[in-house]
């Protein structure tokens, strides 16, 4: 069987991922897909220590997770459709007119 | 005796009632001034038959208490609202309520066509109501109420014509300077609840329960033997001294006087009645009702002496220099109740209330006959600009004289008897320095008389703007009637010239229930050194202003400057008391005042709210440029804050 501590590797892998994708990337698409990828890679995480310790519990946790990706999802991307045919561009950088 | 109870209710109630009617419901101005009059007289009637009644009684149980009801009743601190009658306060309300009556009749005339005489009325009898509860009061208490109550009219019928910047100023003057006085009146309440228990003067007796006086436990805390043998001789002496401060507020002793010269701002009859005849006696009345308090102190008694005596000199050297006819007259008071108080202080009660009495006559008078001469030359009261009016006001010319010499001391009258009472006193118990002080000052009463008599009647008219005039009957007829009070007053209180003569002392006969003490002696001689310096001082006072007439003018010197040189300068502005109080108190306070304004206010107060603002301000502006709206820069700070947390978790929290 697969150590727990491989599973838990890869998430953190996965994780560090989606940040540097986050912080990194300007194309609010991709920024999306980098935030995707940490929740799943919180995911990975939860339904490894699940296994591990033999309960349900965390699989339960990982519904909701998806769950809410979904929601936010949706609500994310029509965000960027108007913000799209507002501004006619998908850079985040270009979307800061609301500062002090 | 149950009859004399309700009469004592009826006497200050009828005047509030006058006072009540004539603030809510009358609008004319006959009605208010008959109304107003009205009331007074019949609270004089009913104040003569309560002293008849009074004097149907055994000389010992001639005090009659009336307690309305419990007006504090806080754990042992029990003050009944309750009047009472003795002889000393007979002589007092048949003063205030007769001259206060004529006052109200002359008023008539003299306050005809004001537009706020409605308002005046009802003030006047406001201020009979609260001295009659000043005298009639049970306890200290309420002798206080009235003794606020006549100040707070004083302050209104001063500023009554409050249009004048004068009579304003003149107003809070009086009212502030009063307050020092008031001040230490309350703290000698406290002091005397303090240490008596009781603030009653005689005991009382309230739902079954009789409460002390403090005026009979006197000798009980002298004979007390707690703390070192002095204490009780402190506890007296502090008492009677802060009354005696009292007294000298609201009697305009030294050094609290300067409020009275200007309260001749107010109308004319208000200085008659208010700051001649009767408020300003409420100190010397104080002092007599709480006598047994003084005489327990000779350090105060020697105060009260001194003061009087010192205020009496200093007042009748600036009564000598003055142009206001009016001013004149407020020295001359100031001079006149410096007498009293000196014979208070030597122990000589009888004669202060004798000298009180004739006083509030004579003095009424002459402030009355003032104000009917400033009717009469179209409100002139610069002396400079009168002359000659006996011609043309003789009513007024006669009664003025007849209240000069009984200010001057001129036998029969009734200045003379109770002058010469104080003076024979002085010398009976030995007081030379304040005999000296105190005859010194009765020539000097003298001379200045003559010279207003000599500066306002005799001569020509030096003013050709007015036509002078006799005033209306309304007002001429009280002048008569305090004349002849004035002439026939001194019978009261005659020396015993011969064994079963009547009438004699009969004032101090009366007053012994209340004020314990031998008649005075009569000194023949003193008497007629007295009268013969009188008359020549005033004859002298007269002789200089008579014949250097053409002289008196406005911005000259007066005729008499040449023989004191600069000395005139100072007793024309009293010694300078009033620009001491300037220099010393209202500049200081003033200053502190604009820097308050000025400085303190602006940077300390406004740069506190402002320094709290503006840090505010530079804080927010700090923090704006956090919120950049780069949406991946909180990307970063909210990361790095994750991080730390971890961080913090991995080190610590393990």
């Amino acid at each position: 069987m697969v150590p727990t501590s491989y599973y838990i590797l890869l998430s953190a892998a996965l994780f560090i991922l989606g940040v540097l994708g986050v912080l990194l990337r300007r194309n609010a698409i991709v920024v999306f897909m980098s935030v995707e990828l940490m929740l799943n890679a919180a995911n990975l995480a939860l339904v490894a220590f699940a296994r591990q310790r033999l309960s349900v519990d965390g699989q339960v946790l990982v519904f909701f997770v998806i769950t809410v990706a979904a929601a936010e999802v949706a609500v994310g991307l029509a965000l960027l459709v108007a913000i799209f045919r507002t501004k006619q561009t998908a850079d985040v950088d270009e979307v800061s007119t609301l500062r002090g | 005796m149950v009859a004399l109870t309700w009469l004592l209710w009826l006497m200050p109630l009828l005047p509030l009632l006058g006072f009540l009617l004539n603030l809510f419901v009358i609008r004319q101005e006959r009605a208010a001034g008959l109304l107003a009059s009205a009331m007074v007289v019949a609270s004089f009637v009913v104040a003569l038959v309560a002293a008849v009644g009074l004097a149907g009684l055994p000389e010992e149980g001639r005090r009659i208490m009336s307690v309305g009801w419990a007006w504090i009743s806080a754990g042992t601190f029990q003050v009944p609202f309750g009047l009472m009658f003795d002889p000393l306060t007979a002589v007092m309300a048949l003063l205030v309520t007769g001259v206060g009556a004529l006052i109200h009749i002359y008023s008539i005339g003299y306050m005809r066509g004001d537009p706020r005489v409605v308002r005046y009325f009802a003030y006047l009898n406001l201020f009979i109501t609260m001295m009659l509860f000043l005298v009639m009061g049970n306890n200290l208490l309420v002798v206080f109420l009235g003794w606020e109550g006549v100040g707070l009219c004083s302050f209104l019928l001063i500023g009554f014509w409050f249009e004048r910047k004068v009579a304003a100023d003149a107003a809070v003057k009086a009212f502030v300077v009063n307050r020092i006085g008031d001040a230490a009146f309350i703290l000698a309440m406290l002091a005397v609840f303090a240490n008596f228990g009781t603030l009653n003067f005689y005991p009382v007796e309230l739902g079954g329960v009789t409460q002390p006086g403090f005026l009979e436990r006197v000798p009980e805390i002298l004979g007390l033997t707690f703390g070192p043998s002095w204490q009780p001789i402190l506890v007296v002496t502090g008492i009677t001294f802060l009354l005696l401060i009292g007294a000298a507020g609201k009697s305009a002793q030294f050094p609290l006087f300067v409020w009275l010269p200007d309260a001749m701002a107010g109308p004319t009859p208000v200085s008659a009645l208010i700051h001649a005849a009767t408020m300003v006696t409420a100190g010397v009345y104080m002092m007599a009702r709480t006598e047994a308090l003084f005489v327990a102190s000779q350090a105060t008694q020697g105060w009260v002496m001194w003061v009087g005596a010192l205020t009496a000199l200093l007042a009748g050297t600036a009564a000598l220099a003055q142009w206001d006819i009016k001013r004149v007259l407020a020295y001359s008071t100031i001079s006149q109740l410096g007498f009293m108080v000196a014979a208070c202080g030597m122990g000589a009660y009888g004669a202060a209330i004798f000298h009180l009495l004739t006083h509030g006559l004579f003095k009424a008078l002459l402030f009355l006959a003032a104000g009917s001469v400033i009717h009469g030359t179209n409100d002139t009261q610069d002396m400079r600009r009168m002359g000659g009016l006996r011609k043309a006001m003789p009513t007024t010319f006669l009664t003025y004289m007849v209240g000069a010499l009984a200010l001057a001391g001129v036998v029969p009258l009734a200045g003379f008897w109770s002058k010469d009472e104080i003076l024979a006193h002085a010398l009976a118990f030995g007081n030379w320095p304040q005999l000296i002080l105190l005859f010194l000052t009765s020539l000097l009463t003298a001379f200045y008389m003559g010279r207003q008599v000599a500066l306002v009647f005799y001569g020509e008219q030096r003013d050709p703007h007015y036509h002078a005039h006799e005033s209306g009957r309304v007002m001429t007829v009280p002048l008569i009637v305090l004349a002849v009070g004035t002439i026939f007053g001194g019978l009261l209180n005659l020396p015993a010239f011969f064994p079963g003569q009547p009438l004699a002392h009969w004032l101090t006969d009366w007053l012994r229930p209340v004020l314990a003490e031998e008649p005075g002696s009569f000194n023949f001689w003193l008497a007629a050194l007295a009268t013969l310096g009188a008359v020549g001082m005033g004859y002298l006072g007269w002789r200089i202003y008579t014949r250097s007439a053409a002289r008196v003018k406005v911005g000259a010197k007066d005729p008499a400057y040449r023989f004191t040189g600069d000395i005139w300068d100072g007793m024309e502005e009293a010694w300078y008391v009033d620009a001491a109080y300037s220099r010393f108190v209202v500049q200081p306070i003033r200053g502190l005042a604009s820097f308050l304004a000025r400085v303190f206010d602006p940077q300390g107060i406004d740069g506190l709210v402002m320094g709290v603002a503006r840090l505010v301000g530079v804080a927010g502006a700090g923090v704006r440029t956090l919120q950049s709206g780069y949406v991946r820069t909180y990307a970063l700070i909210f990361t790095l804050g994750a991080l730390l947390v971890l961080g913090f978790m991995l080190v610590f929290t393990r």
